[in-house]
């Protein structure tokens, strides 16, 4: 570790004989390790280490609602060949790819409207995305359970404007419900890296393009879309690691058939409370979403290189 | 920005209408649930349609539930001990690693602790109970609070790390040279000067435990939050405190990040 300027003690001063130099720059280093320590320790304590513990109890053997130190590999056994396990993932895969689509497509055309077309309303707009951002996880799910319930504002609104006859009874407990639930608090979460990277691409670069004559459609195919890549991936990783574990959503919205794998892992934790099958479970999960992105990923990669 | 240099081509009149109606439908979207709530817990029926009149019925009867009044005072508790904490041991983070030079050391320090905004919940969930588990530590506020902070931890370590960018240290030089002692000068100079940031970071931290749900249903035992009594009311049934409790959340939170950002945090980038 090396020190920049001290930035709250005083800067390297290079006048100091280099005897007194090297105490001063020791004591230096003492403090900044005495300042970052405290977090540090915090963050292994309490992120760390209860990570390390689940992967602990993923190998513990369960039997009879109870479950003890005795090591073995069942759990994994389980939770990769389980076919009803199997219908989960599918199911939370294909809403998560979904999902993650709609929300890149949606928040890329929004955040490019905000920086080139109305940039006058930019800092309105951007800070009403961020407060939706912070605002209620669970009462936005909540108020789709009642919006799109038989005599929720959807139905009614629909009647009332004689679209439909009779309230429909299907809008709940479905993947559509569950779908529009995820958009709906993840637009947010979509909009922010792409316009940070938006945001990044120096207005001169457009400017010269715009000056040798470049289409507006060229502008955005050969500029800022290769120069936003890391925004969509943000973006996109963000929205489908939240979707490939999310249990909320579809347990309130989806109904008993429309379970996500996270769904299973709350039983197993909750229920059976087989603990270990639940952590085996979680940590399939992870390794599952981690493996897909960085496939996904590296097929971009290639993809824009060629 | 320089963005303004020069009006640029911005396509035609159609162009911008059809921006428009596009930004308002997203907005509509977004904020339409959230209005809806709001605007159907002043209703006096039951129902979540709009037939009814005005009426602060529920708000009376949320009021008057002891359950929902505990939970309040736990969730106003977890937030100020988050905000409190997080903001302590993110300061402390955010002044050592801005005194690392560039290079591996300092990337590692400014993005390790950014892991858990992308961390799924619901592992950092489980993760959570069995490590109390696993310590025999009881489920309770206390340990929901701890797994809040490491939520909070992430926003402000960024928001602080961006306001130290921008200070200057030539002011803390300049109060040595005036004999200042190192804790005269956090006290009158580097505290005063960060508050802001601070204050916002803190905003966040309360808005973000006020409004986690997923964490607290792990590890709160029987001393549940605000959205844990919603939870458990909306599997019970149909219930129109839900309407109001709701609100009560929606308008902390909503408010708590109006201030975050009205402190300047939450400037654009």
């Amino acid at each position: 570790m090396t020190l920049t300027t001290g930035v709250l003690g005083r800067p390297a001063e290079d006048t100091l004989p280099p005897l007194r130099h090297r105490a001063k720059a020791r004591r230096e280093h003492a403090s900044t390790a005495l300042l970052l320590a405290p977090p540090a320790v915090y963050f292994v304590l309490l992120f760390v280490v209860p990570l390390v513990v689940l992967l602990v109890y993923s190998f513990y053997t369960y039997s009879d609602f109870n479950f003890t130190a005795k090591l073995t590999l069942e759990n994994y056994t389980q939770a990769l060949t389980s076919p009803a396990l199997r219908d989960f993932y599918f199911r939370t895969l294909k809403i998560a790819f979904a999902v993650s689509i709609i929300v890149v497509a949606v928040s890329y055309a929004f955040a490019h409207i905000l920086m080139y077309v109305l940039p006058q309303a930019k800092r309105v707009l951007y800070f009403l995305v961020l407060v939706s951002l912070f605002g209620g996880y669970l009462v936005r799910i909540y108020a789709w359970r009642s919006m799109l319930g038989r005599d929720g504002v959807v139905n009614s609104f629909l009647i009332s404007t004689h679209i439909i006859s009779s309230p429909l009874g299907s809008l709940l407990n479905s993947n559509f419900a569950i779908v529009i639930a995820l958009l709906n608090f993840l637009i947010p979460l979509g909009v922010l890296p792409i316009f940070s990277a938006m945001q990044n691409i120096s207005p001169r670069l457009l400017e010269a393009a715009e000056d040798l004559g470049a289409s507006r459609i060229r502008i955005v195919r050969t500029i800022v879309l290769p120069l936003t890549t890391r925004g969509i991936r943000a973006a996109f990783a963000f929205c489908f690691i939240a979707t490939m574990a999310e249990w909320v959503t579809p347990q309130l919205l989806g109904g008993p058939l429309n379970q996500f794998v996270g769904n299973q892992i709350l039983y197993e934790f909750g229920e059976t409370l087989n603990w270990p099958l639940g952590a085996a479970i979680a940590l399939t999960l992870i390794a599952t979403v981690i493996v897909i992105l960085g496939i996904l990923f590296g097929l971009l990669r290639l993809v824009t290189r060629s | 920005m320089s963005q303004e240099h020069r009006p640029r081509r911005r396509g035609g009149a159609i162009g911008r209408i059809s921006a428009r109606v596009y930004v308002g439908l997203v907005l509509f979207f977004l904020f339409a649930p959230l209005v809806i709530v709001v605007v159907v817990s002043f209703n006096s029926t039951p129902n979540m349609n709009l037939h009814g009149g005005f009426s602060l019925r529920w708000y009376r009867q949320i009021a008057g539930d002891p359950l929902v009044v505990a939970a309040f005072g736990r969730t106003a508790l977890a937030a100020i001990c988050t905000a409190l904490i997080s903001a302590a041991l993110g300061l402390s983070g955010a002044l050592g690693a801005v005194r690392l030079a560039k290079g591996r050391w300092r990337t590692a320090v400014f993005t390790i602790p950014l892991v858990p905004l992308a961390f799924p919940a619901l592992l950092f969930g489980v993760g959570l109970a069995t490590f109390y588990h696993s310590m025999g530590i009881g489920f309770s506020i206390w340990a929901v609070i701890a797994g809040h902070v490491i939520l909070a931890l992430p926003f402000v370590f960024l928001v602080m790390g961006a306001a130290l960018e921008r200070f200057r240290f030539s002011l803390l030089e300049a109060a040595r040279d005036l004999g200042a002692g190192t804790l005269t000068i956090f006290r009158t100079v580097t505290l005063p000067l960060l508050r802001p940031a601070l204050l916002g970071a803190m905003f966040l931290s309360m808005a973000i435990s006020v409004d986690e749900f997923v964490i607290a249903f792990f590890t709160a035992g029987s001393q549940q939050t605000l959205p844990l009594v919603l939870y458990g009311r909306i599997n019970l049934g149909v219930n129109p405190g839900l309407n109001a409790i709701g609100s009560v959340l929606l308008v902390i939170t909503m408010a708590l990040a109006f201030l975050a950002a009205r402190t300047s945090v939450l400037e654009l980038p």
